[in-house]
Order: structure tokens, then C-alpha cells, then sequence
């Protein structure tokens, strides 16, 4: 774990912090992070993120909870202990189908939200890191890195500025795991 | 009403008229104040009594199914005539009730309309405050309650091993209650984590900031988890769009795989899930026209807001209707013996006025609704969404205790008449619904202050 | 708890009308609505045909009694057991003699029905294993049928094509109540044909 200096921009609103996002890819400044209040559309291209995987995530993990159900049912009334249950079939197939169903909504969408929180890295009594007090209240904060790998953190400090920053913090120094 | 534009951006044109949705153009921290508000002051003397008289309620529900524990299923007015009454009929009203809640977080985000955001974390909350009130009744209505692990498929157990009946509509209901219960809390909490870390910044110290700081998952806005979360998101609410059709239906199947006359019916599924979205808005409505004026939230759930919700319970209050009208058509086409002997019965025996108080309630009332005026009347809006809700348990009732004692045999034939301890429990259960409910709105933000901000100045 | 009741029909009218009446208990149905509804498999169907009622494994939710269409079933409603809220025999050490000692006494909560007096069907097959000989028809005898003193009530096993019932089963007098619903009852009833005062 090293400590880096941090260029952190604030913004009082998206309109802004898109302007910002863009003038600073466009003159290849690497964007560390952008912390918003709710999910700015745009946002994602502007910074260049990949679209997730997380629906590969729900569709195995609901596959599982199909499989598991319907193997589930049908070793308990076919094959472990069969029973003349007012004279239906033993494989009931089509009275299966209701808990298929549910346990594979349940078993996908829990998968989902485990995968999502462990990919986030969120989990409970997790100490926050804020770039700036108020990014969850009235703030957007645009982060970027001001290593000796090439971010020139005077440059990033104008285009913020030039974007309609509100101010700009050039010497925050975070943690950062390596 | 749908705007498609989401995500066109007029570069934020000053001149661009503020969201119809949200009253002025209050300001990002004013929202997060103005939400924040209940949670950080001393709650005023009218939630003190309302939490006294729901607490109150509360006790005589612990007292009365401690007494039902002691004594037995006798002390209701059951019998060998009608097994079910108020029981499973205040199951399947609580459960139907929660129904709205996910159709307004899920249906109406896949939807996306935004007038969603003032009131789906409220809605969500009711969803489950809702269903643990159901969730009491398949308990209690045990002959052996303290067997009630029996319905549960744990292995290995020392009877065989012995398992459940996959057949039958009860164990179904096990897992889709289950499943719904979890499903509506992991997405109503998910939905909660931006506010909760709202919260926890506000907080100045002590046990507030640590509670905070462990409900809030560490959350700090970053993009790279925004952009997972808005998918996780869509995705649960895919996930949940499907459980508010099938829960219901499933509900339904208990009646509806049956075989006695008024419950072997194929049109119980759609049916229920529209009368359940119908008394879930009507619930919706009672709770939010009260505490938008008592929290002074006005500005945030606007009269059009209630109008949206207004039309949706026309909607559904016209599809129940009309699965009154093809139920008594049916059953006359048919020409099933007891199938119109059951709806003769319904319309003119011993408990024909709960079948007209149903359709007062069901069909004739919400018509009031076609009406501008009456859906942006807020008197008339509060008192019709208690008369749906009245109505609906009476639908509900209707169906179980009129088709149960009145069935095949004449020498099978009984009446239901509730006793005190019938009565006290639907009394106490509302108390635990309002109790709940009394208790988020004092602790947890009400409304979603990050979807709110998004739709106030993201456009 | 009656697990037979006698169900009692009015043919005719006014002062005219004659009763008729109709011994009614659980039918043992093939193809039982009341089985498929238990969630825990307290009823099912023995592979002699005996509709089960397993009392240590019923939860008592009552579902099963609602989906009965003969409305057979019985529930514990109270412990009626050396309770004295009630004024049963069974309220008392010496009330509680006049019991059957075969016939386990169910628990607050549990369903009920007539099973055919399956202890009895136990002792019969259990005598006739013992004699090394198969059960023959009428070694065993129900108690509803032992009672009756016109001998209205047949039992036997229908598998037996050579047996009471299944000769009487099998004449043009037979029929099963409620046929039409499809729950295929393996107790079957025979059609009264009793002379009529001729119309004046």
C-alpha cells in the first residue's frame, strides 16, 4: 500500500462534471474515479467503462436454482420415497413447476447481488473513502490520479476549471492498494 | 407519461421548466435535508400516539395468539364445515397488499417512469411490512404450530427421511412467500445503500455513525459501482416483475386446484394479482396521503403522483370487476350444478351482504376515479383507498368462507361466525403493519433522496 | 367425533315426504383431492387403498377438510383429552376406559377420519398369518358393519373378485356419491328400490 497524491475536482452539478469528463479523456488524462449522487447518463462513455458482466451472473446463478430444484423434487418424490399422493403421478412434472420457478428467481438474484457486492468491494461496516465531504449530499467529484506515470496534474487542474469546477484540490493524499 | 428522453441532456438549459414530478426546483441539499428531516429531529406528539395506539394493537395480537397457542384453533369461530375464515382470508389481503409496493420499485422502473421515485421506498417498505403480516398467518392457523417445521424440506431428518409435498398450492406458497419476502428486501435495501451513505455523513458520532456506517456497505458514489449497481438493479427488478405475477397466482392455486364450487376456477390467477395490485395501490395511497402532509413532504409526492397512482387502481379495480361479471357468467354457461348454486348462494344467502359490500367497494367506487376532479381530491382519494381495502378483504372472505360452507353434500354445510379472538387478531395485525411502518418512516429515509435528485436535476 | 354421520335426504314433500338416509364416512378415494393439497404428506394412500391420516405428522392447517367434497373430515378443534373444559368421557381417568385401547387418541390440532377401522384390518391379517392362510372375506369386519343390525354395511377386499363387495360392487344397483367430480371412491353404495304408494 503506497500513499498518491490525488487530483480531485468538484462539481455542483452533471452537467459540469460530463464537460469536465470529457475535456480530460479527450486530452488523455486518465480518470481514477468520478463519484456522483445518482448514476449520470453518459457518464459510463465518457469514462470509457465496459458495460458489466453481472447478467452472465444472474443467468448461471438462476440456472443453478433451476437445476437444484427440479433434482431436488424430483429425487424426494421419485426416487427416495415415492408416494401414492391422491393417485398423481410420481414424477409431477407440472407441480414441480412452481417452486422451479421461485427457487430460480431466488437463487439468481441473490447470486446477483453477492456478485455485485463483492465486485463493488461493498460490504457491512465498511469504512467509506470520500474524496470530498458532501459526495453524497450536493457533490460530484471527478478523481484523478497524479502520478509520475505521465497524468500531468496541472493539466487536469485547468480543464477541470475550464469545465466549471467549483474548486479543485491538487494535494490529496488516499492509500492506495497497489 | 413515460418520458424516453432519460437520457438526452439539454446541457442543464436554465430555461429547460423543472420535472413535473417534483414541486419548486429544490436544490441537491435541500432535497437531502428536507428527506433527512425525521430522521434527525424528535418525532412530533402525533406519531407518539399513532405508534401508542398501533403498539397497543400489537400487544392484544401477541396476547390473543398466545392464547390460540395455548388453547386451540377453537376459540375462532371455526368448524368442520368451514376450516378457513379469517385466517388464510387475512393472508391472502396482506400478501395481495405488498404486491403494489414491488409493481411501483420494479414494474415501473423496467417501465421507466419516473414519477416512481417519490414513493417506491416507501412502497417497497409496505411490501414488506406486509407480507410479514401474512407471513404470521400461515403460522398461526396451525393446528400445531410448533410443528410448522415440518412444511420445510430439511434434511436429513429422522423420519424416513420424510419429505414435503411438492404438490401441494401450501408448500408452493412456502417458497414463493420465501422468495418474495427476500427478493423485495435485498432490492428495497440495495435501493436504500446511496441514502443510507447520505445518512452516515450526516451523522455526527457516536452510535448513530457506527450503525450508519454498517447498514451503509461503505458506499461512496463512485461511477465504476454506480454503473454495476443501475445494472443489479434492472436486473432484480426483471427478477421481481415475474414474482408479482406468479406469488399471487400461487396464492391463488390454493383455491384454485381445489375442487369445491366458487374455488375450482381457472381465472383465480389473473384475478388475484389484479385485485392484489388493486388493494396494494389502495394502501399505498392511505399511507402516503397521510405522511406526505405529516411529514410535510407535499412538494416531493405531489397530487400527481396520487393521480398516477389514482389511475392504476381504476385499472385494476375495473379488471376485478370484470372477473366478477365472467365468474357469474361462467358459472351460468357451465351449467354446473353447484357452480350456480354457489354464485345463487353468494348473492342471496346468509352472507349475501358481504357480497354486496364487495361490489360496492370493488367495482362501483373506484368508477368514481374516471373523474379528474375525483382523482385530485385528496379527501375523496384517502377515503376511497380505505373503502378498497375494506372490499377487498371482503373479496377475499367472500370467496373462502362462502365457498366452504355451502359446498357439495347439504350434510357438509355450516355457517362462520367470527369470534372476538377472530376479530382482535385482523385488528392486531394492522397494528403490526402500521407499527412498522410508523417505525421507517421515524428511522429510514422515506423516500429515495438519490432517485429523486436524479430526476430533479439529471435531465 | 363422528366419523360416520348418517346423512339424511327428504324425497317428496309436506307430510308426504318419506326420508331417506345415507350412511356417510370418509370414501377412500382413488384418486383423493384431500391428499394432494397436505403439505407435509399427512395423507396418502396405503397400497392396499386405505386413505391414510398419519396424526404425528399432521400440522393441522386444515386444507385437506376444505378440499373434501363429502365433507368427512374431522379436526381437533381443543385438547379433548383430560381437559375439563369439556365434559367428554374423556375428561376423567375413569371416562377414559370407555376407550378403544387400539385406537391411538389424537392430539390438539390433528385431522381426523374414518380409516376403515385399519387396527381391525391389522388383527385380521395378522390372524390370518398366524392360522398360515390367506385373508379370507369376512374375517374382517368394521365396526360400523359389525353394528348394524340389518347388515347394510358391507366391507371386504375388492380386489378379491370373488368377495361380497366386489359382487355387489359390480351389480346394476351400485354407484359412488358425487362420481361426477372424478375422485374415484372405493366406497360405493347401492341404489334403493323400494315400492311407491300408487297416485290416487
Amino acid at each position: 500500500m503506497a500513499t498518491e497524491t490525488f487530483v480531485v475536482g468538484t462539481f455542483s452539478g452533471a452537467r459540469e462534471l460530463l464537460a469536465a469528463v470529457r475535456a480530460l479523456r479527450g486530452a488523455g488524462v486518465a480518470v481514477h474515479d468520478v463519484h456522483a449522487l445518482y448514476p449520470v447518463h453518459g457518464l459510463d462513455a465518457a469514462m470509457g467503462i465496459r458495460r458489466t458482466k453481472l447478467p452472465f451472473v444472474t443467468l448461471l446463478a438462476g440456472l443453478l436454482g433451476l437445476c437444484f430444484a427440479l433434482t431436488f423434487q424430483y429425487y424426494t418424490a421419485v426416487f427416495d420415497w415415492p408416494l401414492d399422493v391422491g393417485g398423481k403421478p410420481e414424477n409431477s412434472t407440472l407441480a414441480f413447476v412452481p417452486v422451479c420457478f421461485e427457487l430460480t428467481v431466488l437463487i439468481g438474484g441473490l447470486g446477483t447481488v453477492g456478485a455485485f457486492l463483492l465486485r463493488a468491494r461493498l460490504y457491512p461496516g465498511k469504512r467509506e473513502e470520500l474524496p470530498v465531504l458532501g459526495v453524497t449530499n450536493n457533490v460530484f467529484a471527478l478523481v484523478v490520479r497524479a502520478d509520475p506515470h505521465g497524468n500531468d496534474a496541472r493539466l487536469a487542474r485547468t480543464l477541470m476549471l475550464q469545465a466549471g469546477a467549483d474548486e479543485v484540490d491538487d494535494e490529496r493524499q488516499a492509500e492506495v492498494l497497489s | 407519461m413515460s418520458d424516453l428522453d432519460l437520457h438526452r441532456h439539454d446541457a442543464g438549459d436554465p430555461l429547460l421548466p423543472p420535472t413535473r414530478w417534483i414541486d419548486g426546483a429544490p436544490s441537491l441539499h435541500k432535497i437531502t435535508t428536507d428527506i433527512s428531516r425525521p430522521m434527525e429531529a424528535r418525532p412530533g406528539r402525533g406519531w407518539w400516539i399513532c405508534l401508542g395506539i398501533a403498539g397497543l394493537a400489537v400487544v392484544n395480537l401477541l396476547a390473543m395468539v398466545g392464547y390460540l397457542f395455548a388453547k386451540g384453533i377453537g376459540i375462532w369461530g371455526l368448524n368442520n364445515a368451514v376450516g378457513w375464515a379469517f385466517d388464510i382470508t387475512n393472508f391472502v389481503f396482506w400478501i395481495g397488499i405488498g404486491h403494489a409496493g414491488t409493481l411501483i420499485s420494479a414494474i415501473l422502473l423496467l417501465f421507466r417512469q419516473k414519477w416512481r421515485t417519490s414513493i417506491n421506498r416507501s412502497a417497497e417498505a409496505m411490501t414488506i411490512f406486509a407480507v410479514m403480516c401474512a407471513g404470521l398467518f400461515p403460522l398461526i392457523h396451525m393446528g400445531r404450530p410448533w410443528d410448522a417445521f415440518f412444511i420445510f424440506p430439511y434434511f436429513p431428518n429422522q423420519r424416513g427421511p420424510l419429505w414435503i409435498n411438492f404438490r401441494s398450492p401450501l408448500v408452493w406458497d412456502v417458497f414463493a412467500i420465501s422468495t418474495y419476502f427476500t427478493i423485495s428486501l435485498v432490492f428495497w435495501y440495495l435501493g436504500m445503500l446511496p441514502d443510507l451513505a447520505t445518512l452516515r455523513d450526516r451523522a455526527l458520532g457516536g452510535i448513530r455513525k457506527l450503525v450508519l456506517r454498517f447498514a451503509a456497505f461503505g458506499w461512496n458514489g463512485s461511477q465504476r459501482t454506480w454503473s454495476r449497481y443501475e445494472m443489479v438493479s434492472l436486473i432484480l427488478a426483471a427478477l421481481a416483475t415475474p414474482l408479482v405475477l406468479s406469488v399471487h397466482s400461487i396464492v391463488s392455486t390454493d383455491f384454485a386446484t381445489s375442487l369445491i364450487p366458487g374455488w375450482h376456477t381457472t381465472i383465480f390467477p389473473p384475478y388475484f394479482v389484479a385485485g392484489a395490485i388493486y388493494s396494494g395501490f389502495g394502501m399505498v395511497l392511505t399511507l402516503l396521503i397521510i405522511t406526505r402532509q405529516t411529514m410535510h413532504l407535499e412538494r416531493y409526492i405531489t397530487i400527481r403522483h396520487l393521480e398516477a397512482m389514482a389511475k392504476v387502481t381504476l385499472l385494476t379495480g375495473s379488471l376485478v370487476g370484470y372477473a366478477y361479471a365472467t365468474e357469474f357468467f361462467n358459472a351460468w354457461y357451465g351449467g354446473n350444478l353447484y357452480e350456480r348454486y354457489h354464485f345463487i348462494n353468494r348473492a342471496t344467502g346468509p352472507y349475501a351482504w358481504c357480497f354486496y359490500l364487495m361490489v360496492l367497494c370493488n367495482v362501483l367506487v373506484p368508477q368514481a376515479l374516471w373523474w379528474k376532479r375525483a382523482r385530485t381530491n385528496i379527501a375523496l382519494l384517502f377515503v376511497l383507498s380505505i373503502l378498497v381495502n375494506v372490499g377487498m378483504w371482503f373479496e377475499r372472505f367472500v370467496i373462502i368462507v362462502v365457498s366452504l360452507h355451502r359446498a357439495f353434500l347439504p350434510s357438509g354445510w355450516g355457517m362462520f361466525y367470527p369470534t372476538v379472538f377472530d376479530i382482535g387478531i385482523l385488528v392486531g395485525s394492522f397494528g403490526l403493519f402500521f407499527t412498522l411502518f410508523l417505525l421507517f418512516i421515524r428511522f429510514l429515509p422515506m423516500i429515495a433522496m438519490w432517485e429523486v435528485k436524479g430526476v430533479a436535476h439529471g435531465d | 367425533m363422528h366419523w360416520l354421520r348418517i346423512d339424511r335426504y327428504y324425497d317428496g314433500d309436506g307430510a308426504a315426504a318419506r326420508s331417506v338416509h345415507q350412511p356417510m364416512m370418509c370414501q377412500h378415494c382413488n384418486h383423493a383431492p384431500c391428499e394432494t393439497v397436505c403439505p407435509v404428506l399427512a395423507t396418502t394412500t396405503s397400497s392396499e387403498g386405505i386413505n391414510q391420516q398419519v396424526y404425528n405428522r399432521c400440522i393441522g392447517t386444515r386444507y385437506c377438510a376444505n378440499n373434501c367434497p363429502y365433507k368427512v373430515r374431522r379436526f381437533n378443534w381443543h385438547n379433548y383429552t383430560a381437559n375439563s373444559d369439556f365434559d367428554f368421557n374423556m375428561a376423567s381417568p375413569l371416562g377414559r376406559l370407555v376407550l378403544n385401547p387400539d385406537v391411538t387418541v389424537r392430539s390438539r390440532g390433528v385431522m381426523e377420519k374414518c380409516n376403515l377401522c385399519v387396527q381391525r384390518i391389522q388383527l385380521g391379517k395378522n390372524q390370518a398369518t398366524l392360522s398360515r392362510r390367506p385373508i379370507a372375506d369376512g374375517d374382517v369386519a368394521t365396526a360400523c358393519q359389525q353394528s348394524c343390525p340389518t347388515g347394510a354395511i358391507v366391507f371386504g377386499d375388492l380386489k378379491d373378485p370373488n368377495s361380497r363387495v366386489s359382487k355387489l360392487l359390480a351389480g346394476r344397483r351400485a354407484y359412488h356419491v358425487l362420481e361426477e367430480l372424478g375422485t374415484r371412491p372405493s366406497v360405493g353404495y347401492l341404489k334403493k328400490v323400494a315400492p311407491q304408494e300408487e297416485e290416487t
